[in-house]
């Protein structure tokens, strides 16, 4: 899970282009949208492309992203109890 | 104010204007669902033309067999040939100049050239190409302001034949739909599986139609071909108000301001009623229900015309105001197709039947990628009297001016920096860091924005406005030629292998040019007219003019405007800022 949770931070950053952070700089339980990292909707659909690149998880409604994308460590938890690869 | 002296509608339903509303009058729909078409490898809702039809119908046109034409220009030459013979102009008249009005044109191309020359992707190539069919001796002008297009060309036209020596424009809006469109949509989430249901409560998205739609524009009444009636585009107006790069604000400051100017002497209680642009995704509806509640035009009839035709992009603009025009002809309000129950952010009287009608104007609506929003006001019958705004077009003053190419950049107090990378898209990190710019959202931005946001900030610092203050009477001006080319093939790569095909909706939300003026739009909080124009290269002249237009046609007192440009790793962007 703890590798689980730090490779998504760095994909995170890297599809995001969130520049200049490091995965350190990124709390694991903190909201990914809103405060926290300040992400946008077009972030929101970047990463359900990530799920889908990546995990093999496929959603087909933006809205089921709300809920996963609570935190890193949210997603990183639906990640291991859904992926396909 | 301008005359519509002939038009016409090229779509899945019809080849001409009074073909499409035969169709939209008796209820039909162009919209059907499909699947494995265009190479896509989910399904989906769309209006397109039976394959082949376009072929069938372009070979009986008079031309040159030795010009290839792709689909989205044969479609255009369809209904700009049918318009012109309507409106008994000749197309070859050097009074004659032809706005183009599209979001992608022949971006199909970059998945394969099929043959095609490399510069058939670029927008200002289709539209030489079709002027030239008609043998037409200017350059064309083309807009390319995303949703916004199709009203824009037409503000453009009632510009060109207001300020310059034009007696005609034909206004053509025309958009064809492929894998690259419809996967970018699709991986915005925004598309409905079904058709699509404006204004209604449980709306699930929009469906994209191709088209092509062409108005004749004439500068004096007394061109109208004996016997027709006076079709009138009576006021047009833009507004920006973007606060996100996918669309205008919540509060729908942008339309309703724009409502509010092509309104303004006017009696709202002539209007017959307001189209809208309705795409039916739940923002869009809730945002233009908002601007017309606080427009006081809840009481009007609305209706959305995306349940017949789908939205038809950079033909939505034409396309609607020819259909919507023939609503007053006919005293008949068309009803929404698709709407059952509304229920929008704000309640509006949404023309869920057929109604009667006999007034003669109706008020265009239309909002889109980058912030951008316009309204039209159309009259039919004798025009209304409104004082006209055309004050003569003076010489504007540039107050600032700044640089940047790949190797180097200007600073408007005349300083040189010279980049130390090989890589632009290095350098304009470099230029970043030099300005000490502290703008996270830089580094999610295609490089056709970061390039133009560089130079906007030097300029902007430099007159003392790099700042988040609210500047109602500041606009934005930029030509470029490559559109957003550099970043339409950075997207084609995430959906050319099927095997590796993954729809990248943050490169995609880049793949409009005009997404550059709406990040300086965003970062400058300016909130005048935003327009975009394509041209092969920098003329300095007609720039000039386009400014000075602007500001005789606006409330603008300053222009952000100038030449931003990137190409296959080339940048070339000159910014002035301009004073009335």
């Amino acid at each position: 899970m703890e590798n689980l949770i730090e490779e998504l931070k760095k994909e995170i950053i890297e599809v995001l282009n969130l520049e200049g952070m490091t995965p350190a700089d990124i709390d694991e339980n903190a909201p990914l949208f809103g405060e926290g990292l300040g992400l946008d909707s077009i972030d929101a659909l970047e990463l359900i492309v990530l799920m889908e690149k990546n995990y093999g998880i496929k959603l087909q409604n933006a809205n089921e992203g709300k809920e996963i994308f609570k935190s890193v460590k949210v997603m990183a938890e639906y990640i291991n109890a859904h992926r396909t690869k | 104010m301008i005359f519509n002296i002939g038009d016409n509608i090229v779509s899945p339903l019809g080849w001409t204007t009074a073909e499409n509303w035969s169709a939209v009058a008796a209820g039909h729909s162009g919209l059907r669902p499909y699947s494995h078409r265009l190479g896509l490898p989910e399904p989906f809702f769309s209006s397109l033309f039976d394959q082949g039809k376009i072929d069938e119908k372009f070979l009986k046109l008079p031309y040159n067999q030795e010009e290839n034409y792709t689909k989205v220009e044969k479609m255009a030459i369809l209904s700009a040939t049918d318009a012109l013979a309507n409106a008994g102009v000749n197309p070859a008249d050097p009074q004659v100049i032809f706005v183009f009005s599209t979001t992608k044109g022949n971006v199909e191309l970059l998945e394969d050239l099929r043959g095609y020359e490399p510069e058939r992707p670029y927008l200002w190539r289709s539209a030489q190409l079709i002027a030239r069919y008609f043998g037409n001796p200017n350059e064309p002008v083309v807009v390319s302001n995303a949703c916004i297009s199709g009203c824009a060309a037409q503000v453009a036209a009632a510009r060109l034949l207001h300020y310059h020596d034009y007696r005609y424009a034909v206004v053509i809006g025309a958009d064809v739909l492929s894998k690259f469109i419809i996967s970018g949509f699709q991986s915005f989430k925004a598309l409905s599986p079904e058709q699509c249901r404006p204004f209604d409560v449980d709306r699930t998205g929009l469906n994209l139609g191709e088209a092509a739609a062409t108005i004749v524009y004439a500068r004096h009444r007394a061109d109208i071909p004996a016997g027709k009636p006076c079709l009138c585009l009576a006021a047009g107006a833009i507004c920006n108000d973007a606060n996100h790069i996918s669309g205008p604000s919540r509060t729908a400051e942008g339309l309703f301001a724009a409502v509010l100017q092509v309104l303004d002497g006017f009696d709202v209680t002539d209007l017959a009623f307001v189209n809208a642009h309705g795409t039916a995704t739940r923002y869009n509806d809730d945002m233009e229900s908002v601007a017309m509640e606080r427009a006081n035009l809840t009481d009007i009839p609305v209706n959305s015309l995306k349940g017949y035709f789908g939205h038809t992009l950079g033909a939505a603009g034409v396309l609607e105001v020819i259909l919507s025009t023939q609503e007053l002809l006919h005293h008949r309000v068309l009803r929404t197709v698709g709407c059952e129950n509304p229920g929008t952010a704000a309640a509006v009287r949404v023309a869920q039947q057929p109604m009667e009608t006999s007034k003669t104007a109706f008020l265009k609506m239309i909002s889109g990628f980058g912030g951008g929003n316009a309204a039209l006001l159309v009259t039919v019958g004798e025009p209304p009297a409104a004082a006209e705004k055309a004050e003569a077009a003076g010489e504007p003053r540039i107050l600032a001016e700044a640089n940047i190419s790949d190797t180097a950049a200007i600073l408007p107090d005349g300083t040189r920096l010279s980049s130390t990378s090989s890589d632009t898209k290095q350098w304009l990190s470099e230029l970043y860091n030099h300005l000490g710019m502290a703008y996270p959202k830089f580094f999610k931005m295609d490089c056709l924005s970061k390039a133009g946001i560089l130079a906007a900030e030097m300029v902007m610092r430099a007159v003392g406005q790099a700042n988040e203050d609210l500047k109602s009477d500041w606009g934005v001006v930029c030509f470029n030629s490559a559109a957003s080319l550099d970043d339409d093939r950075t997207y084609q790569a995430t959906i050319q292998d099927p095997e590796n095909y993954f729809p990248s909706p943050s490169v995609f939300v880049y793949t409009l040019a005009n997404i550059v003026a709406g990040e300086m739009a965003i970062k400058y909080k300016l909130r005048g007219e935003t327009s975009f124009y394509i041209s092969e290269h920098f003329d300095k002249e007609k720039f000039k003019k386009a400014v000075a237009d602007v500001f005789a046609q606006t409330n603008a007192k300053h222009l952000l405007a100038g030449w931003v440009d990137y190409d296959n790793g080339h940048c070339d962007v000159q910014i002035f800022i301009f004073e009335k």
